[in-house]
């Protein structure tokens, strides 16, 4: 509703003021392209002109109207360069809500800064941005820039909608290849959308109109999974003036294989017999290159500095030997000489780090933003993250599993899945004995976690003592006020394995009811889902990982305390996965005891948004099973 | 004999026998040895020495020149610890000129099969970068750092900025073990210097007077035009004051949740200017009161001036007051600024951009804003005055200076006092502040330059107020209203959390961690009236909202409104708490028993007092008929806490949540 008071409120200004000179018209918006939206962009023209295999012209008008504060981040009025791109024009005008011209840019007055990613000291990327501050909503701004580069392996795709909460009315891409350079082009997720194409050997031109604003939902695929996207890219192209060609993944591996690695790495001798000396024992190649790879995470940090070729070209292994420190590139690379030094030969491979998001397997071209190692075994690939100091060898973790990547070989590339953790893999075991008295309780814990589990808890270990302990109070918020007795942790590398050793001691996780106590039997719940019940769900819903969590709680009581009643056993399960606590007085070793048994698998899968209630429900009752009490009767009066 | 053994004691103990050698480039093997702090077990580094020396340099061409030289030898003992071989070296610049970083020279040392092991820092990765308008970084990390390194740093800072010395840090996040400073001021600076005093650490300061040579080179032109020019080398001597300091075993400042600026802890030495008396010139007297601070500012920051323009706004101004009441005026011109004219994020109580210009672009900084305001008011007749304050990033100045202040609001004299207004926020109505000016004191600047102090804290509580009125429907779900009234600075809260949400992004919020819940029926009213109390009403629907056992149904007397966890759960604090204003809290449930059902026990009510008078919490029940009513009020009269309150604190909230989850029975008739 409020909605639509938005665009009737668009209406009206636009009526209001029939009789002023207007700029630019005051557009009415259509109410599918409100929806979500924090801006608009009303029509973008982006012009890819390939002069030569490395000279590419670009040029883009961009025209957003921002309705609010949150939308001022979609105007994007700047350009990234660096030396091998050179801005040749910008500009940009402002409007407002009227469509008056109130303020005009020339290039000299767009600023000059650095741009730092967050993990980079120093780097030589620049950004020439716009510094406007926005007056008055809504307010339109039309962006013009026009650069100049010698790299064509990058930028010639078209994204227009890379970001959520901005709707298009109009966009048009135009990439003009006059030498008709061989060149690929697919679409992804244009389906159901309107859209023209036009597609010739020297060019294509695309436009997509009116396309609604994706909003973030909980547990969603990463948006390059779902946004319309038109990948383009030449057979034949250039990097920073490198020459390259490929137009699959075999001969574009090959490509940066030849052209990016390192291939006369020169180590000091005085490290190769370091290496040759602490591997002079070991009796497998997976052994030795356990020793290696400790020995770099020993012996490096991870520093980023991206300078010049530097940016895609790895550090000499010989300069990290050198510094000891250097970025994913060096890191990898270093890894990579240390162990061929030891002809154990390993692969340099290209990845997406972080949320999960795929090189896209059906179109080769230059994608990722990080690399790892790979070492072939008969029966299974050996992966290392290099940038790591503490991750076990051979274990990626949440930042790389389970997406393809590109391994350069001598022989080319090669597309291939990095390791899954599944459900079973990914487990967290709980064991507790509870001692309840008459003022407090205790409990001996014990948890031992491994997959993704592992990953999630390893860092925990070396923080700080009183960090740790502030880390289980929040967790375990709801048990009240409790202090830590003893806490000690097993980091077993060698198996990812992570063992949690607890004592406390607390005042009462029982709620007082009369001269009852509720006491909830689930003594410690995994992670509460808590997703909101968003009625209209637009996209998929993504497990990422499976996981489980199998629990024996026992609880003692001391005399005068009887149990008036325990929960029913619960059995669930359905698609999302499944649920069983059995809550059982038994006669302990120290004596009678209520048992509690709890098994809680959560399944990896995506599912269509009209699940999603399905999926609310479950959790929901996963949740409501999880305050499950018994209720106990104080028969003597303390 | 006697005499000997006595002789070589008291030599032992002058010159302890491991003496540390901190000369540049002395590192020691057993330094690199070391695998963890001897007396600070968890520090993943430490500062084996640090020294800063601050003196000034004079030259015929370039003046005077503030220097300052830092040595430090970290220790890094493990890989938490690799962030301290990062350096960023900040300094200050403006339009026209920079302080300069020079002379860096570091080595990192290790020890590799037991020998030590030198690696240097190349020029060629330090990386320089203009960080703001007004800060420069220079940036390097060292090299061959491994767990148990030590580096050794050199470098020195230029500055052009003479009167004003940085505060001199007495203290890190990890351990210092030795730690010397010195500093040399010529006679032409008088410096007073102070210590934090809301850090425990005193050092003593060791003072003493030396010399501040002058060499230069005079020419003397002959008489006669044959002879030479001759060159005589000439030397003036003036008084240095030296302050120095050597202290060992410095303590790492402790890290805890829900500090406001942990650096305001910190033990460090900062430097008053109090006069300058350079060669052949008057003393100059800089700030020795906060009256004369005011008048300084006022005098020479352009406040006067700025609040002097008019003739911009006037015609705007007199357009929107035409046939308005006296009454409204306020409200109309505190509305047109606060909207018109955007806050740009900077503070300062100099109109940066120039009030005019921030009108005509509407957006300037906070001295633009607020001066226009001051303006504005005056001309409409009213009294109003700039008030002077510090932020609360910008801490409470030690003495009186003019960087005690960093930011100006506008005080209006009503009848019964001064209202306070603040255009830059856009959530403020009048007499409140955002959180930022919320601190210490305002210095008031009248027309005739004198001032006076305002208080800037709150000093009204403001009240919340909640009702929940519910019931059980037969199949044990919830069905229920809420009512929740925000009043003063619990209103400004609100908007400043939720103004900009939209409705169906609010009911998300709303109904996280209440459960299976469904809200509808949302009204919220006066969201848009900055300054007046807000109030929203809803429905709601709530599934597992109680518990059925044995026939018997158990739920918590507030439902969802209670507080599930005490927010407190550290052990000891040693920082204050400081909440954001002196607050109310009341609840009012009523719930109406369902039919079939009896009540069989109901939590006792229950009265606690914090400390004396510091704060309250009452929790009452009463039956009538078929309804039974919940109320608890939690009354913080305080906005800031000690940390020897902090036990107080948290069983005063300990019990208040133990209270709130304790059950109501019913059973079945």
């Amino acid at each position: 509703m409020r909605k639509i008071l938005v665009a009737l409120q668009l209406i009206f200004v636009s009526l209001a003021t029939p009789l002023h000179a207007q700029d630019l018209p005051v557009n009415t918006f259509k109410p599918e392209l409100l929806a979500n939206a924090n801006a608009i962009l009303r029509e973008e023209i982006t012009e890819i002109n390939i002069l030569s295999i490395d000279k590419m012209l670009v040029k883009n008008r961009r025209m957003v109207t921002v309705l609010n504060e949150k939308g001022d981040q979609h105007v994007q009025a700047y350009t990234f360069h660096k030396d091998n791109i050179k801005i040749l024009d910008q500009q940009a005008r402002v409007y407002n809500s009227s469509g008056e011209e109130i303020q005009k840019f020339k290039k000299r007055h767009f600023e000059d800064r650095s741009y730092l990613s967050s993990s980079e000291m120093y780097g030589d990327s620049r950004i020439s941005y716009l510094n406007y501050t926005p007056v008055g909503y809504p307010y339109t701004v039309v962006f013009e820039e026009e650069y100049e580069t010698n790299s064509t392996v990058f930028r010639t795709s078209w994204i227009p909608l890379d970001t959520y909460n901005l709707s298009i009315e109009k966009a048009r891409y135009i990439f003009k290849n006059p030498q008709a350079i061989p060149f690929r082009f697919e679409e992804r997720n244009m389906y159901g959308l309107e859209v023209e194409r036009e597609a010739t050997a020297t060019g294509l031109n695309y436009a997509i109109s009116n396309v609604p604003a994706f909003t973030s939902e909980k547990q969603s695929p990463n948006l390059s999974q779902i946004q319309p996207r038109l990948l383009v890219a030449l057979d034949e192209f250039s990097l920073v003036g490198v020459p390259g060609s490929g137009s699959n993944w075999k001969d574009f591996g090959k490509w940066q294989y030849e052209q990016l690695l390192e291939h006369d790495a020169q180590l000091p001798q005085e490290t190769i017999e370091k290496i040759e000396k602490l591997t002079a024992n070991a009796e497998s190649d997976r052994e030795k290159a356990k020793i290696i790879y400790q020995y770099v995470q020993d012996n490096t940090r991870y520093i980023s500095v991206q300078l010049g070729i530097g940016g895609w070209v790895p550090m000499p292994a010989a300069s990290v030997d050198e510094l000891g420190y250097g970025d994913c590139k060096a890191l990898t690379n270093y890894t990579r000489v240390l162990l061929e030094s030891q002809n154990i030969p390993s692969y340099y491979t290209i990845v997406y780090g972080g949320d999960r998001k795929h090189l896209d397997p059906e179109f080769p071209s230059m994608q990722g933003n990080h690399v790892i190692l790979n070492i072939p075994q008969e029966d299974q690939d050996i992966w290392l993250e290099c940038t790591s100091q503490s991750i076990p060898f051979d274990f990626l973790g949440r930042f790389t599993d389970d997406r393809y990547v590109l391994k350069l070989t001598p022989e080319g590339g090669e597309l291939v899945k990095t390791p899954a953790y599944d459900a079973n893999q990914n487990l967290t075991r709980t064991e507790a004995e509870i001692r309840l008295n008459e003022k407090n309780f205790t409990a001996d814990i014990t948890r031992k976690k491994s997959g993704i589990a592992y990953d999630k808890i390893y860092g925990i270990a070396s923080i700080k003592e009183k960090d740790q302990k502030e880390y289980y109070k929040e967790q375990w918020g709801y048990l009240g006020d409790f202090q830590i007795q003893k806490l000690s942790f097993i980091n077993d590398r060698d198996s990812v394995k992570f063992q949690e050793k607890l004592e406390i001691e607390g005042k009462s996780f029982s709620r007082k009811a009369g001269n009852r106590l509720l006491l909830p039997v689930n003594f410690l719940r995994p992670t509460v889902y808590n997703l909101p019940r968003d009625e209209a769900r637009t996209t998929p819903i993504e497990i990422a990982r499976g996981e489980s969590y199998f629990d024996t709680y026992r609880y003692y009581f001391p005399q005068g305390f009887e149990i008036e009643s325990i929960p029913e056993k619960v059995e669930l399960k359905n698609e999302f996965g499944s649920l069983f606590i059995q809550t059982s007085l038994i006669e302990a070793e120290d004596g009678p005891a209520l048992e509690v048994e709890r098994k809680l698998i959560i399944n990896q899968g995506l599912w269509e948004p009209e699940n999603y209630k399905a999926y609310y429900n479950f959790l929901n009752r996963i949740n409501s099973y999880n305050n499950q009490k018994a209720v106990i009767l104080k028969t003597t009066k303390t | 004999m006697k005499n000997s053994v006595l002789f070589i004691l008291i030599l032992l103990l002058g010159f302890p026998i491991n003496a540390q050698n901190y000369k540049f480039g002395k590192v020691s093997e057993e330094e690199v040895a070391q695998t963890e702090h001897p007396t600070h077990k968890e520090a993943n580094a430490a500062v084996l020495y640090r020294k800063q020396e601050v003196f000034y340099e004079l030259h015929k061409q370039t003046g005077l020149t503030l220097i300052t030289q830092i040595h430090e030898r970290i220790k890094i003992y493990n890989k938490e610890g690799f962030d301290w071989a990062n350096k960023e070296i900040k300094v200050y610049k403006n339009s026209s000129t920079e302080e300069k970083v020079s002379s860096i020279k570091a080595y990192t040392y290790n020890l590799v099969d037991g020998k030590l092991q030198e690696e240097k820092l190349n020029r060629r990765d330090i990386f320089e970068e203009e960080t703001s308008r007004y800060r420069k970084t220079t940036k390097f990390t060292m090299p061959a750092v491994t767990e148990g390194s030590v580096i050794e740093l050199e470098y020195t800072i230029r500055s052009p900025f003479i009167t004003s010395i940085d505060a001199v840090p007495l203290q890190d996040m990890i351990p210092i073990d030795k730690l010397e400073v010195s500093l040399k001021i010529p006679e032409f600076f008088g410096f007073k210097v102070h210590y934090n005093p809301r850090s425990p650490l005193i050092f003593p300061i060791e003072q003493s007077q030396g010399s501040f040579n002058y060499n230069y080179t005079q020419a003397n032109r002959p008489r006669s035009l044959t002879g030479s020019t001759k060159f005589e080398r000439k030397k003036i001597q003036y008084l240095l004051n030296e302050y120095s300091i050597e202290q060992e075993a410095i303590p790492p400042l402790k890290d805890e949740n829900y500090v406001d600026y942990l650096k305001n802890y910190a033990a460090y030495l900062r430097l008053e200017l109090q006069y300058t008396k350079y060669p052949d010139s008057p003393i100059e007297n800089y700030s020795q009161s906060w009256e004369g601070v005011a008048k300084s500012i006022f005098d020479d920051s352009d406040l006067k001036k700025e609040i002097g323009i008019t003739n911009y706004y006037e015609e705007d101004l007199d357009a929107l007051l035409e046939g308005k009441k006296k009454e409204d005026k306020v409200d109309l011109i505190y509305n047109f600024v606060r909207d018109k004219i955007k806050w740009n994020d900077y503070v300062g109580f100099q109109a940066e951009t120039g009030t005019r210009k921030a009108y005509k672009e509407g957006l300037g900084n906070t001295g633009d804003i607020n001066l226009m305001l001051i303006s504005m008011l005056r001309y409409a007749g009213f009294k109003a005055n700039p008030v002077l304050v510090s932020t609360r990033s910008h801490g409470i100045p030690l003495y009186p200076t003019r960087e005690g202040f960093n930011y100006v609001v506008a005080g209006l004299e009503l009848p019964n006092g001064v209202v306070l207004l603040d255009a830059t926020d856009q959530n403020a109505g009048l007499g409140e502040l955002p959180k930022r000016a919320r601190n210490w004191q305002g210095r008031l600047i009248r027309e005739d330059g004198s001032s006076g102090w305002l208080a800037l804290l709150p000093q009204v509580k403001s009240v919340n107020a909640n009702r929940l009125d519910f019931q059980v429907q037969d199949d044990f779900s919830i069905h229920g209203r809420v009512l929740n009234s925000y009043y003063g600075l619990h209103a400004k809260a609100f908007r400043d959390k939720h103004g900009k949400t939209s409705k169906d992004n609010y009911v998300e919020i709303l109904e996280k961690d209440k459960g299976n819940i469904v809200i509808s029926n949302l009204e919220i009213h006066n969201r848009e009236d900055k300054g007046e109390n807000l109030r929203q009403t809803y429905e709601f629907n709530l599934e597992n909202g109680i518990e059925v056992i044995n026939g018997n149904i158990y739920l918590k007397p507030l439902m969802f409104a209670g507080l599930a966890e005490n927010p407190f759960k550290e052990n000891e604090r040693n920082y204050p708490v400081i909440f954001d204003f002196p607050s109310v809290e009341k609840n009012t449930v009523n719930l109406m028993i369902p039919k079939g059902y009896e009540v069989s026990s109901i939590p006792e009510d229950f009265e606690s007092i914090l400390g004396e008078g510091a704060g309250q919490f009452i929790f009452k029940t009463s039956l009538a008929g078929n309804f039974l009513r919940i109320e608890t009020i939690m009354d913080l009269n305080n906005i800031v806490y000690t940390s020897a309150e902090y036990e107080m604190l948290k069983e005063f909230f300990a019990q208040m949540v133990e209270k709130q989850t304790e059950a109501i029975v019913l059973t079945k008739v």
